[in-house]
């Protein structure tokens, strides 16, 4: 009875639909469950400590994103996922705190899921193929004939690269002063207001998420029904989503007038401190390359060098086609 | 720079851009290094203007008509760039979330000397000279995000001292500070000053705090200076000061309400008076007055009716309708709230206090839902509170903000009343309609005006008067007074107490206003390190002088003047100056006091 209803049209459908939405709408409930607004401000604030990775040369902090990138960039998918566990490493000498690995998590694992189940239905290999799952009409008009195996590995595969970039960036932005960022920056002959803009972005995002979620308390407050509906509350979602449509417009005039007010002190604030003053800067903290700083570059130099020669003898190359 | 230069300002008026009225008015004001002068004044008398000119920020960054001259010796500043005249005047603004650019404590020192490309050492010495003198070494490397609001003013001085100016300007500095923590940056100042290379001038309405510091008071009004005088000589004519509508210090007061109480006039430090009038004819008759009230206090012996709370009379509390049950609050490793149990009565108004970071917020959050207790329960006429169902029970407790002006969403004053009916069922016979809320909040005339053309006592007043059209049946008050001048916390009092008499409703204030707001309250609960440490009637809380201190809160002057004369088994105290000039009298020969002004 069983078998025949999951192997009826009716069951197929089903069943299609539901591997089709299910991990799209997965996403969105992990993120408003394990991260939501205030958790945004993990991703950017700065942890200060006094770790190996906090006093590392903030000029080899500066390469290492653009490092990755190059060896995602040039290397294949497949060994993209090698640098991605490399990646990996250097978080176990930060030991972030729970609520933050938390948040990571959920932005790692988010966009891996999304690229694996996407890929998995979307990405056909050369015929034949084998379908973990064949999709009915009914479901394949959509565009995709059903799940392969391939198109999930592929998919992996190219998840990786989004994972390196946000592995690296994630980790130089929290264990990094946005001072050292500046300095770095002017080490490299950038002007000085290039890192005074990323200065000021990275210090007033989390201000910004903060004020966000009181003006939303506020809004509440004033009786504002802003309460999500229970997930098989079907019915009620669409009401919740024009709600918090509505609430976006009505959130942005304070938000925008206290924002305006907030910049123009900055301003006044920057301008009395004296930036912009001289091109050069002085710096309070002297960066001296200890022997760690010679052992990351070594080995920042060794992978770039490594991955072009790999892809000159195509090695683990990306595949062009 | 000579050391013996001052900064001074010489008919310096100032009209901003497009406005029909100018801010400042021939105004003539010099401050040297080594003073300490306090600037005090009613909201929009031009003060945190004044602080913009004399910084060099006017006209470079604040566009506008300047006539006159500021200057530093002989260097004009309204001709400097921003950054040379930073050097000479340094500004501390009044927010210190909108200054701090920076990521660490010690980036944010460094940030100028850095701009201005000193050597190393140079930048080194002067953040650690800067961060050792405002109490900041220990936090050097410390996210500017986890600091206290306490701990950014002091950041934010540290930041501005760096550019050494020789004079520095703090606009509002205690704004965000219990009384303890301005008690604590005030000494900061005065040390600065001591040492001789500093000037400071104090932009405040916390007079009573400031003055004891400074060596000259200035009062400003409608954009003038009208006084500038030594502290001991400023409140010597009380009738200017009621003119503007700036508080003037309980010792002052007190000195006027009870003549010859201090001869040689009133200190304006509670020890200073204290020592004054220990073992003299004051003490003798407020010790007097606490045995004929056989309970040991002078509060049994003051004038008939005076023991309610000079708010009005207290009800008998009624049946709970707030409830807190062995709550405890968790923020990663802090724990915020620690096991409270509590309970407010029905038609209670009750002061919550305690110095920054003691729970207060926290505690009052959970009222409306907001923040998940670790343990324990929360109740509303005991029905639990559930945490996230924020706007379930925000008709039931409105919580109006400190920041008020986040409160506002509409375009028009009609509108943001009729906000919270749009959206909910309210009961059929509501205490306050919206029709009700524009009379009795006098918004006749401004129905349609937008709400942020209201002043900021407006927005307040609006914002109140929003919640209170949602039929609440607790109303909880965070921190209603804060930055606000004497005769608008007057205003915003007599408000509550009229909407509190008119509704009935029970109300709690989160409150650093010692003076002021908490006096107002029939009962005070002391928060410290997440416990309720204190709870009772207000005059004997207030009694506890040294356990409040330990928590980080100061008693009102009168009440620490009553247990410095008393003893520390002064059992209740007297709250305003009316109470306790009727209790000890006038001095044995002297002449009958004047007319008392309300406090």
């Amino acid at each position: 009875m069983l078998n025949s209803l999951l192997n009826s049209l009716f069951g197929q459908t089903v069943i299609a639909y539901l591997l089709m939405f299910a991990v799209p709408l997965v996403l969105p409930v992990l993120f408003i469950k394990l991260v939501g607004l205030g958790g945004l401000r993990e991703l950017v604030t700065y942890e200060a400590s006094d770790t190996p990775l906090h006093r590392l040369d903030p000029r080899l902090k500066v390469l290492y994103p653009v490092a990755m990138g190059v060896l995602s960039i040039l290397l294949s998918w497949k060994l993209m996922l090698v640098v991605f566990a490399l990646t990996l490493l250097p978080w176990v000498w930060l030991r972030p705190s729970r609520q933050r690995i938390r948040v990571l998590m959920v932005m790692v694992i988010g966009p891996a899921l999304a690229g694996f189940w996407s890929q998995g239905m979307f990405y056909l290999p050369n015929p034949p193929i084998h379908f973990l799952y064949k999709f009915p009409w009914t479901v394949a008009w959509l565009g995709s004939p059903g799940i392969t195996s391939y198109g999930m590995i592929f998919g992996l595969e190219q998840t990786a690269r989004v994972l390196v970039t946000v592995s690296t960036s994630m980790l130089i932005l929290v264990s990094t002063d946005v001072g050292d960022f500046t300095w770095a920056f002017e080490r490299f002959r950038a002007p000085p207001h290039v890192g005074f803009a990323l200065t000021a972005a990275l210090r007033f995002l989390p201000e910004m998420i903060s004020r966000t979620t009181l003006v939303l308390r506020a809004v509440e407050l004033r009786g504002y029904d802003l309460s999500r509906p229970r997930w098989f509350q079907f019915t009620r979602w669409p009401d919740y989503v024009r709600r918090l449509a509505r609430c976006a417009v009505l959130i942005t005039v304070p938000l925008l007038i206290g924002t305006l007010r907030g910049t123009a002190t900055m301003a006044m604030v920057a301008d009395a401190r004296g930036f912009g003053v001289s091109r050069r800067r002085g710096s309070l903290k002297v960066h001296r390359l200890t022997r760690v700083d010679y052992w990351g570059y070594a080995i920042l130099v060794t992978l770039v060098v490594g991955a072009f020669v790999l892809n000159h003898l195509h090695i683990g190359a990306r595949y062009y086609g | 720079m000579a050391a013996s230069a001052a900064l001074s300002a010489r008919d310096v008026s100032f009209a901003y851009l497009g406005a029909a009225r100018a801010s400042l008015r021939h105004v003539d004001l010099s401050v040297a290094p080594g003073e300490v002068v306090l600037i005090t004044g009613a909201s929009g008398c031009g003060k945190s203007t004044l602080a913009l000119a004399l910084a060099g920020l006017i006209p470079s960054r604040v566009h506008g008509e300047l006539r006159g001259q500021v200057s530093f010796g002989d260097r004009v500043l309204s001709g400097l760039p921003p950054h040379e005249a930073s050097q000479l005047v340094g500004l501390v603004f009044q927010n210190p979330n909108q200054q701090l650019i920076n990521q660490t404590v010690q980036s944010e020192v460094a940030f100028g000397p850095e701009n201005l490309a000193l050597p190393h050492r140079e930048i080194a010495a002067r953040v650690d000279w800067c961060l050792e003198v405002t109490g900041m070494a220990g936090m050097r490397q410390a996210a500017v995000v986890t600091l206290s609001g306490g701990q950014k003013q002091r950041t934010a001085i540290a930041a501005t001292l760096a550019m050494r100016p020789a004079i520095l300007v703090l606009d509002e500095p205690l704004s965000d500070l219990d009384p303890v923590g301005a008690q604590e940056v005030l000494a900061t100042l005065r040390r600065l000053a001591s040492a001789g290379d500093t000037g400071i001038m104090v932009i405040e309405h916390r007079v009573d705090e400031v003055a004891p510091w400074a060596d000259r008071v200035v009062l400003m009004d409608d954009g003038r200076i009208i006084l500038d005088q030594p502290p001991r000589d400023a409140w010597a004519d009380e009738t200017v000061w009621a003119r503007t509508g700036v508080g003037v210090p309980d010792l002052v007061r007190l000195g006027h309400a009870v003549p010859g109480a201090f001869p040689a006039g009133a200190p304006l430090s509670v020890d200073g008076a204290v020592s004054v009038l220990r073992g003299g004819w004051f003490a003798a008759a407020l010790a007097q007055a606490a045995s004929r009230a056989g309970g040991g206090t002078a509060a049994g012996d003051a004038a008939a009716g005076a023991l309610s709370p000079p708010g009005g009379p207290v009800r008998p509390p009624g049946p709970p309708v707030l409830a807190w049950q062995g709550v405890s609050v968790q923020f990663g490793q802090v724990r915020a709230v620690d096991d409270v149990t509590l309970s407010i009565g029905e038609g209670e108004w009750t002061a919550l206090i305690g110095a920054n970071g003691s729970g207060k917020s926290t505690l009052i959050s959970l009222t409306v839902g907001l923040g998940r207790p670790a343990s324990g329960r929360v109740e509303f006429r005991g029905q639990p509170i559930r945490p996230g169902k924020v706007f379930e029970h925000a008709a039931q407790v409105a919580l109006l903000l400190q920041a008020a002006d986040e409160m506002l969403f509409a375009e028009t004053v009609q509108a943001e009343l009729e906000f919270g009916t749009r959206f909910r069922v309210l009961p059929p016979d509501p205490v306050l309609d919206v029709a009700g809320a524009v009379k009795f909040f006098g918004f006749e005339d401004l129905t349609d005006a937008s709400p942020w053309e209201l002043s900021q006592g407006g927005r307040q007043r609006l914002a109140l008067a929003a919640l209170l059209v949602g039929a609440p049946g607790v109303l909880v008050l965070d921190e209603p007074t804060t930055g606000q001048d004497a005769h608008h916390m007057q205003a915003f009092l007599r408000l509550l107490e009229r909407v509190v008499e008119h509704t009935g409703l029970t109300v709690i204030t989160v409150t650093h206003d010692i003076r002021g707001l908490a006096s107002r309250a029939a009962r005070v609960v002391v928060l410290g390190a997440g416990k309720v440490q204190l709870d009772g009637p207000v005059r004997q809380v207030f009694a506890h002088t040294a356990e409040l201190a330990q928590w980080g809160v100061l008693a009102p002057p009168l009440a620490r003047l009553q247990v410095g004369l008393l003893g520390d088994d002064c059992g209740e105290v007297l709250l305003t100056v009316e109470e306790l000039a009727a209790a000890v009298g006038p001095r044995p020969g002297a002449a009958a006091a004047g007319v008392l002004r309300p406090c």
